[in-house]
């Protein structure tokens, strides 16, 4: 650290934006896909049906990508549940995806959170890996065009409303 | 400013909390400035995001909108009555201060049809375009000499539910897909499903296809079936068939020879 001392203001100031640059670019590599058209995949849910993404063309899809060992995902997942069963009669599919390494914990959370989305298991990660993800929980919006409008890679307390504003936008359309 | 520190030593360099909040400050500002300029962090400004179709594609909406204006005003020129050639109307025609406000309404009307016209025609040539274009490319990619299509078609389906097909060709997977209950449906109502398309060289090869689902008394279920086939020149076409056989009371999976 002592090498650091002999910098000027400014030279601290231009390493601390540079670094801040970097960091965000390397966050938004995430992002890629906004605004273009969402991957198409096909994948087995815990329930034994399989689902294809390119099937609810029309709907409001929300994808939100989970595992069962992190706890702010299982919070989202219940605010998104809510958010499901209000607005499922106006054309709003809700897939979480599960990305555990272990299928069986995978399957004991969906076992024990009566959630009335469809849970799907990703157990190569490959819709994960399509999508980009980096970061539990992720949440995409997908409008009814089929194309990414939102992209969330964390959960807060002051995102449901958020969250709810934009599905009521995209359900609008 | 000067500063004495702890030591009491006086040096004349800000202290610490004031670069690393200085830094924050301009990183805050440069932050700003890359949300603004930068697209691709639009995604923590749902304002900004509310409209990525239109930005993911623009330059061939914008080529196409000149087109449609182009074409809009030729419209309206042709449907002017300055226009030597244009389709006289009836209220065109008609004279007197009661025919001024007849000649303002039909050729309004004239507009509208003929725009709809040009829009159905543009409509129409961005359809036979597209066609075009997929034709162009799967001649591309595939060749008559060297292409190999598996379909596959089902009949009946009391004894299997179908969930995935995986397909080998020369000992190497191409493909593996999922059905939904959705396109099992369309298989059973007589839809026929092209799984893989692909190239082959002439000579022999071998075609392994396994079948995953639920067979008889609702039980887990996967079978295979192979066929060794001679691919000459020419476009090579297999099915996949899934029947029932009532006698066995079991399904039965062949791979023919698409006649």
């Amino acid at each position: 650290m002592k090498s650091f001392r002999g910098w000027s203001l400014a030279q601290r100031c231009i390493a601390a934006a540079t670094l801040t640059c970097l960091c965000l670019a390397a966050s938004a590599q995430g992002f890629a896909l906004l605004g273009q058209a969402a991957p198409d995949f096909a994948l087995r849910s815990f329930s034994g049906t399989n689902v294809r993404l390119s099937e609810d063309r029309g709907d409001v899809v929300v994808l939100t990508f989970w595992g069962s060992q992190c706890d702010v995902c299982r919070k989202q997942l219940d605010m998104l549940d809510r958010s499901f069963t209000t607005y499922r009669s106006a054309g709003l599919h809700m897939y979480g995806i599960s990305v555990d390494d272990d299928a069986a914990h995978a399957r004991q959370f969906v076992a024990a959170h009566k959630l009335g989305s469809v849970m799907l298991e990703d157990p190569a990660k490959d819709v994960a890996r399509l999508y980009g993800i980096d970061n539990l929980p992720t949440t995409v919006l997908i409008d009814r065009g089929g194309i990414i409008r939102y992209v969330y890679r964390d959960f807060g307390p002051r995102d449901e409303v958020l969250y709810l504003k934009q599905l009521r936008e995209l359900l609008n359309e | 400013m000067p500063v004495t520190t702890k030591n009491g030593r006086i040096r004349n360099r800000p202290s610490m909390a004031t670069s690393v909040a200085c830094a924050w400050v301009l990183s805050l500002l440069v932050v700003t400035f890359c949300s603004v300029s930068h697209g691709a962090f639009a995604a923590d400004t749902p304002a900004t995001v509310a409209a990525p179709p239109a930005a993911a594609d623009s330059s061939a909406p914008s080529a196409r909108a000149k087109a449609v204006a182009a074409q809009v005003e030729a419209a309206l020129a042709a449907a002017d009555g300055s226009v030597p050639g244009a389709p006289a109307t009836p209220a065109g025609t008609a004279a007197g201060a009661t025919g001024a406000a007849a000649t303002t309404a039909a050729p309004g009307a004239a507009d509208t049809r003929s725009l709809d016209e040009d829009t159905q025609q543009l409509k129409k040539d961005v359809v036979d375009l597209n066609r075009d274009l997929f034709v162009l490319e799967e001649e591309l990619l595939f060749p008559a000499n060297t292409q190999v299509a598996v379909y596959v078609s089902m009949d009946v389906g009391e004894f299997f539910a179908l969930d995935s097909i995986t397909l080998k060709l020369d000992n190497k997977e191409v493909t593996n897909y999922l059905y939904t209950p959705r396109e099992v449906d369309a298989l059973l109502k007589g839809g026929v499903q092209r799984l893989y398309l692909g190239n082959l060289k002439v000579g022999n090869h071998e075609l392994v296809a396994f079948f995953t689902g639920k067979g008889p008394d609702n039980r887990d279920y996967r079978r295979g079936a192979s066929l060794k086939f001679d691919k000459s020149i020419g476009a090579k076409y297999l099915e996949l068939k899934i029947e029932d056989r009532q006698r066995k009371m079991q399904p039965e999976f062949e791979i023919k020879d698409w006649e």
